[in-house]
């Protein structure tokens, strides 16, 4: 932070220093998935965090809708977002329209780079010289942070787990919940760090200290940036949600607020709220609703006492209107919940950051490669089980699993499959679609299986079977005598 | 830079994707922001708010000023900022603060100077209206401020019994809401975190303590 300051009601803590790292950056084309999966699960505690993380909020979520028509909502919720998306064109033709009705700016970015030249444009424009940020998966999609320190902006993010994730130099792990795979002791050492001296130990005291330095970055920002849930066609409106309130004040209080939104984002009309609400706060968090929807219309009316004097909103396409009218349109249907994270059994084992780029669990499975391309992403489109459960619990009813079979048909169409896959499978595929092969072989397998095992049970680092074996047993089925 | 015609032309140029419609009826009946059938819709808030962690103070008109008097006592706010949204409640709830020895203003007089505004201990609002199936208080710019209801650690907010709506479909779907300006501010309860090992810490960019005032008789 440029400003440094005390600010009446926001003394800065002792020892407070705005975090001065770098986000991580992005591993897609230089480490494989494998490699990204095992550093996490090298982590003890990241493995236990993510599957209790992840359990309890499935279990939330369950809880959530136990007792009402859940499915004639997920019917309900998937028809707006697919009748948005099918007349995607005029929908955001009207949101720009009234947008520019109340004010706002809007602005186009094609790609990841104009979105940062774009913000970064703004930022010099408007002599902004700090922003304080609200958690924005676009953002980290088009890596905004360091494009604005590039032209001399102090960002402080201001979600409490995006802050972490920022301070450390980390990428979030979840698209709720950043810093699912980190420990209140990381926190308090990194804390510590900042203060110069042992903070307590504890959430409560924690919490309040990345509070107090975040209320002076609040009172003092010239610029807020934030994402956006929701584009609402027939009002011009932003819509977003925080549990802190963050997202309000970050849009409230500087004298310029900028929202960066994907273009999939609109949604026809405020009532539509009524259902894609529930909808999105049931699966992201099992909350009946988030503390703070802010639905915002603008800049300050004259009326007003309060709120920007500027709002500008950067429309991303990046990608997204290539998929439109095709066979993988129904990925733009997504509403970032989060919860096939929370399903899925790869994501629960491996958490976000093995996914290599911004999105993680099934549906980072399918954007990675639709974003990225085949080349960079059709990897991660492969690390799944394909068990279905993302399909079972996504609100829109979004066929994660039908995507993801395509975009591994499209890999391999693409000539992105490597060689000794191709080989594999191509003998696979003549041996076990002739029935004498496959009786032989599974024959063979069971029986030189059977040598190695004892008492039914291969743990022993088998050829072949290594990957399997160094992180589990094998067991055997028995045979019936 | 790409300009309006070409990003337009871009999402036009595909073929559009099966269209279903909108759906016919937007209201389910039974969402988790809807009220059940027969369910009553005050009932139904009191106990919304006592999962959100709002504290509920059901009063008659001639008890408000003493009930957030009461509230400001045990928050040991000093500087109080009072909304537009109050309406006539806010010069007599204004004066009540000044006798009782608490900084009063109007929030419009207070807002233009951030660190005025983040210093105050307590905000007065009224409110757009209420949703019973929520337990949320919805303010709006113009009445509230954009940021009249977060900005400091205690929010009271008051509200008239016939402000209160069954849910969201009522809330978005009627004209219950009339010109908001530039802010339609939803807030269920204190704000909140569990960012750090799952722990529920309450109050961290916004308030900790809320207080519904329901002006019932």
């Amino acid at each position: 932070m440029s400003v440094r300051e005390d600010i009446g009601g926001s003394p800065l803590p002792d020892g407070w220093a705005a975090p001065a790292h770098q986000p991580g950056a992005f591993e897609l084309p230089t480490t494989t998935f494998e490699e990204r999966a095992h550093r996490t699960m090298a982590r003890p505690f990241a493995r236990r965090a993510i599957a209790g993380a992840t359990d309890h909020a499935v279990s939330l979520t369950q809880a959530r809708f136990a007792d009402v028509d859940h499915e004639t909502l997920r019917d309900q919720g998937r028809q707006i977002r697919a009748h948005a998306i099918a007349n995607l064109p005029d929908y955001l033709e009207q949101w720009i329209a009234n947008a520019e009705q109340n004010g706002t700016t809007v602005y186009f970015a094609a790609d990841e780079g104009e979105a940062r030249r774009i913000i970064a444009g703004i930022c010099v424009d408007e002599n902004i010289a700090s922003v304080v940020k609200s958690k924005s998966m676009a953002s980290e999609e088009v890596a905004l942070n360091s494009a604005l320190e590039g032209v001399g902006v102090d960002v402080v993010e201001t979600d409490l787990g995006e802050f972490v994730v920022q301070a450390m130099g980390d990428r979030p792990g979840h698209v709720i919940a950043p810093i699912l795979h980190r420990t209140k002791d990381e926190v308090h050492e990194l804390f510590s760090k900042m203060a110069g001296r042992d903070l307590p130990n504890e959430a409560e005291e924690l919490t309040a200290f990345a509070r107090a330095g975040l209320r002076h970055a609040f009172l003092t920002a010239d610029g807020g940036i934030t994402g956006g849930n929701f584009l609402i066609a027939e009002t011009g409106e932003v819509m977003l949600v925080t549990n802190e309130g963050n997202g309000r004040l970050t849009s409230s209080v500087p004298r310029v607020h900028i929202a960066l939104v994907g273009i999939e984002k609109v949604i026809p009309r405020r009532r539509d709220l009524a259902v894609l609400l529930p909808l999105l706060t049931g699966h992201g968090t099992g909350q009946q609703i988030t503390t703070y929807v802010s639905i915002t219309g603008g800049p300050r009316r004259d009326a007003e006492p309060d709120g920007p004097e500027q709002t500008h909103v950067v429309l991303l396409d990046a990608g997204r209107s290539a998929l439109l009218g095709g066979e993988f349109e129904e990925a733009l249907h997504c509403i970032r919940c989060g919860a096939c994270q929370n399903v899925c059994p790869v994501y629960r084992q491996v958490g976000g950051h093995a996914y290599g780029w911004v999105y993680g669990g099934p549906i980072g499975a399918v954007l990675t490669p639709l974003f990225r391309g085949q080349a960079e992403g059709g990897e991660v489109a492969q690390a799944t089980t394909l068990c279905g459960a993302c399909d079972d619990i996504c609100p829109v009813r979004i066929p994660l699993h039908d995507l993801l079979l395509g975009l591994r048909r499209q890999r391999d169409e693409q000539g992105e499959v490597p060689r000794r896959e191709q080989m594999a499978f191509a003998v696979w595929g003549a041996v076990w679609s002739r029935p004498w092969l496959y009786r032989m072989t599974t024959a063979v397998g069971r029986g030189s299986l059977g040598l190695l095992a004892r008492d039914g049970v291969v743990s022993s680092r088998v050829p072949g079977l290594r990957r399997w074996t160094d992180g589990r047993n094998l067991v055997l089925e028995r045979r019936r005598r | 830079m790409t300009d309006r015609a070409t990003f337009l032309a871009a999402v036009r140029s595909t073929p559009r994707g099966d269209d279903p419609g909108q759906p016919d009826r937007l209201h389910a009946p039974d969402a988790p922001t809807e009220l059940r059938d027969g369910e009553d819709r005050f009932d139904r808030l009191l106990h919304e708010c006592a999962l959100n962690s709002t504290v509920v103070h059901r009063v008659p008109e001639d008890s408000v000023a003493a009930t957030i008097l009461a509230i400001l006592d045990e928050a040991d706010a000093q500087s109080v900022a009072l909304t537009e949204d109050l309406g006539a409640r806010r010069q007599a709830l204004t004066d009540a603060c000044a006798a009782a020895g608490r900084d009063a203003a109007a929030y419009a007089d207070v807002a233009p100077n951030r660190a005025r505004a983040g210093a105050l201990d307590a905000t007065i609002t009224g409110c757009a209206a209420a949703v019973a199936a929520t337990g949320s208080i919805i303010t709006s710019a113009a009445g509230a401020g954009r940021a009249g209801a977060l900005i400091a650690p205690t929010h009271i907010c008051v509200v008239d019994r016939d402000q209160v709506v069954t849910g969201l479909h009522e809330l978005f779907d009627g004209s219950v809401l009339a010109d908001v300006g530039s802010l339609l501010a939803l807030q269920s309860g204190p704000s909140r975190s569990a960012d750090i090992e799952k722990v529920l810490i309450l109050g961290v960019h916004g308030p900790g303590n809320v207080h519904l005032v329901l002006v019932d008789g």
